[in-house]
């Protein structure tokens, strides 16, 4: 169907614009010169019958599936979301549980306490250790690898708490688990927030 | 008004008071009169078998957790105790104290760490000694991080300072008497008076045998796949012989007997003994059906053999999410005994280890929920008893 589409499509493109659609100047040449003799001769000639035959040849380069073919790829279609949460995530407001990068935080959010999603609020230290997730982005449909590092120092924030749980392993996985106070080396292990840091393509 | 009829007036004011005081006090001598009182301390009788502990993580203001002491018979709360910053608690199994694992620093948020094993007497609830330890692992408390042996002479402190590790604790001399390097494991299952078993990341079981200050480390092969369906933390054990019953988030049951040779027996599923499909793990997450879930999501009756473990409906990667049914499976049969709706979701779920167990789970506002484990009707509820409550052990566990 999709392929009865673009045939269709391409032959109005090439009636509308005649020989002008000529891919190539030896095109434009063949055809100028076959008109040219089918002008100035009989149209029973074998001459006109030759010219036409000249021009089908030389327009044989610009049917619809030639130009099909030549046209630049059309991207694939996005891939589907690989999990449930993927599926109903949002990629405009890192203020809400469900932003795309989310898929596996747990705890608050440190665009909601003062700080963005890599940015962690005034006053506390970012942990220079982390565990890894992989969310998938709606918006260009591709998986990413996202450092859930913390933000240490000062207590708990205040806002409502997040649980996101994709890929979320047990404790004795602890390069896929979002319960350990990932604050190792920034002074007190007090937990404020959670970013969430780009940190590579998993597509 | 003259200076006489103002004197006439003050006086007659002031009988009436007089009168009115004589009357009062004529009304009061008849009751008994409130005697001077000291200030004191209540002391708690010995433990009973409905005498619990709860642990409330206080999330939001973590530094701030505590430890409830709470009679589930009259659903009392009997006093508390302070367990800071992602705390944990373990009870003697005779309950003759318990012990609270906990870490402060010395100007609050910043200054010097000290991680601490306070040991509590359970009847006055204060300190009988206050153990540095050398580190523990700061993560949001799973049980298993800390466990006791059966005769209550070592505890166990699963670390990460810096790498992973257990410090044993001699309850008697109150010393870390070693450490064990478990590399690549995490947790504490004990079993007998000297073996604790941890979960390893390749899906095995390293299995640690203590001997004075020496220990012996033995691993089983792989069981199952920690990528795809690994089993939870908060998986039971039944402590007079040391079985446990690890729970996979699809909801296999691996039936194991720890020792220095643990042996890992043939699973089963718990949609299967409730007559439903195996539910599918990572490999078809969209799949919807009933799932185990929560944080503390199961636990044991021993002497039945009742296993408690809370459910919901939903797909793969929801393995922390609230039960909203408590199911009630025979370890030995495999059968579902009893489904239990719970109008309030719960993430914890616990059982005394008496013949009359009470059953206790939990809401979003921190209510705690008694429930008779063996009728499934809930019995009283403590309102607002905390903010987080993560757990609750009962004597003998």
């Amino acid at each position: 169907m999709l392929q009865s589409d673009k045939v269709d499509t391409a032959s109005q493109r090439a009636g509308k614009h005649g020989g002008a659609v000529a891919s190539g100047p030896l095109d434009r040449v063949m055809e100028r010169l076959t008109r040219l003799m089918a002008s100035h001769s009989s149209r029973r000639s074998f001459a006109g019958r030759a010219s036409a035959w000249l021009t089908l040849g030389s327009l044989i380069p610009v049917l619809p599936v030639s130009r099909a073919s030549a046209a630049p790829v059309k991207p694939a279609s996005k891939p589907k979301a690989p999990t449930p949460f993927a599926a109903s995530a949002q990629t405009t407001d890192p203020t809400a549980c469900n932003y795309w990068r989310y898929c596996a935080i747990d705890g608050f959010l440190c665009a909601a306490c003062g700080g963005g999603v890599h940015s962690c609020p005034p006053g506390t230290s970012p942990s220079p250790t982390s565990w890894i997730g992989t969310c998938f982005n709606p918006a260009d449909g591709r998986s990413y690898l996202v450092a859930y590092r913390d933000c240490c120092g000062q207590d708990a924030c205040s806002q409502p708490p997040c649980l996101g749980t994709e890929g979320d392993q047990p404790s004795y996985r602890p390069q896929a688990n979002n319960d350990i106070i990932w604050c190792f080396g920034t002074g007190a292990l007090l937990y404020n927030c959670s970013t969430s840091v780009i940190v590579g393509n998993a597509s | 008004m003259s200076f006489l009829q103002v004197f006439r007036l003050a006086t007659a004011v002031c009988a009436t008071g007089l009168l009115a005081g004589s009357v009062s006090e004529r009304a009061l001598a008849s009751d008994p009169v409130l005697q001077e009182e000291e200030s004191d301390v209540v002391r708690l009788a010995p433990v009973t078998p409905h005498r619990v502990l709860v642990h409330d993580e206080a999330g939001q203001h973590a530094k701030d957790g505590r430890v409830y002491v709470v009679d589930a018979d009259a659903g009392k709360l009997l006093g508390m105790v302070q367990a800071a910053y992602n705390a944990n608690v373990v009870q003697d199994p005779a309950g003759k104290a318990f012990y609270v694992a906990e870490t402060v620093w010395s100007r609050g948020n910043r200054g010097d760490r000290l991680d601490l094993l306070p040991a509590y007497d359970p009847q006055t609830l204060t300190i009988t000694s206050d153990e540095v330890l050398p580190g523990r692992a700061l993560v949001t408390p799973k049980k298993n991080d800390l466990s006791i042996s059966n005769d209550g002479k070592h505890v166990y402190v699963f670390s990460m300072v810096p790498t992973s590790a257990v410090h044993v604790v001699d309850t008697v001399s109150h010393k870390v008497t070693q450490t064990v390097d478990i590399p690549g494991c995490a947790l504490t299952y004990p079993w007998g008076n000297a073996g604790f078993t941890s979960i390893c990341a390749d899906g095995g079981l390293a299995n640690v045998s203590l001997d004075g200050t020496r220990a012996t480390v033995t691993h089983t092969a792989p069981f199952f796949d920690p990528e795809k369906d690994p089993v939870f933390e908060h998986s039971p054990t039944r402590r007079p012989d040391g079985k446990t019953w690890f729970i996979s988030y699809s909801g296999l049951v691996y039936p194991t007997a720890l020792s220095a040779d643990t042996k890992i027996e043939t699973n089963w599923s718990l949609q299967e003994a409730a007559g439903m499909k195996r539910a599918p793990a990572a490999e078809s997450p969209f799949v919807v059906t009933w799932r185990p879930g929560g944080w503390h999501l199961s636990a044991l009756h021993y002497a039945s053999g009742h296993l408690f473990v809370l459910m919901h409906q939903g797909t793969y990667w929801t393995h922390k999410q609230a039960g909203t049914e408590i199911w009630e499976l025979d370890v030995k049969t495999h059968k579902l005994l009893h489904r239990i709706p719970l109008q309030h979701p719960s993430t914890m779920v616990a059982v005394t280890q008496d013949a009359s167990p009470l059953m206790f789970t939990t809401d979003r506002s921190g209510t705690f929920y008694i429930w008779d484990a063996t009728s499934g009707k809930l019995l009283r509820q403590m309102p607002h008893l905390g903010e987080d409550l993560y757990f609750a052990l009962a004597p003998g566990e």
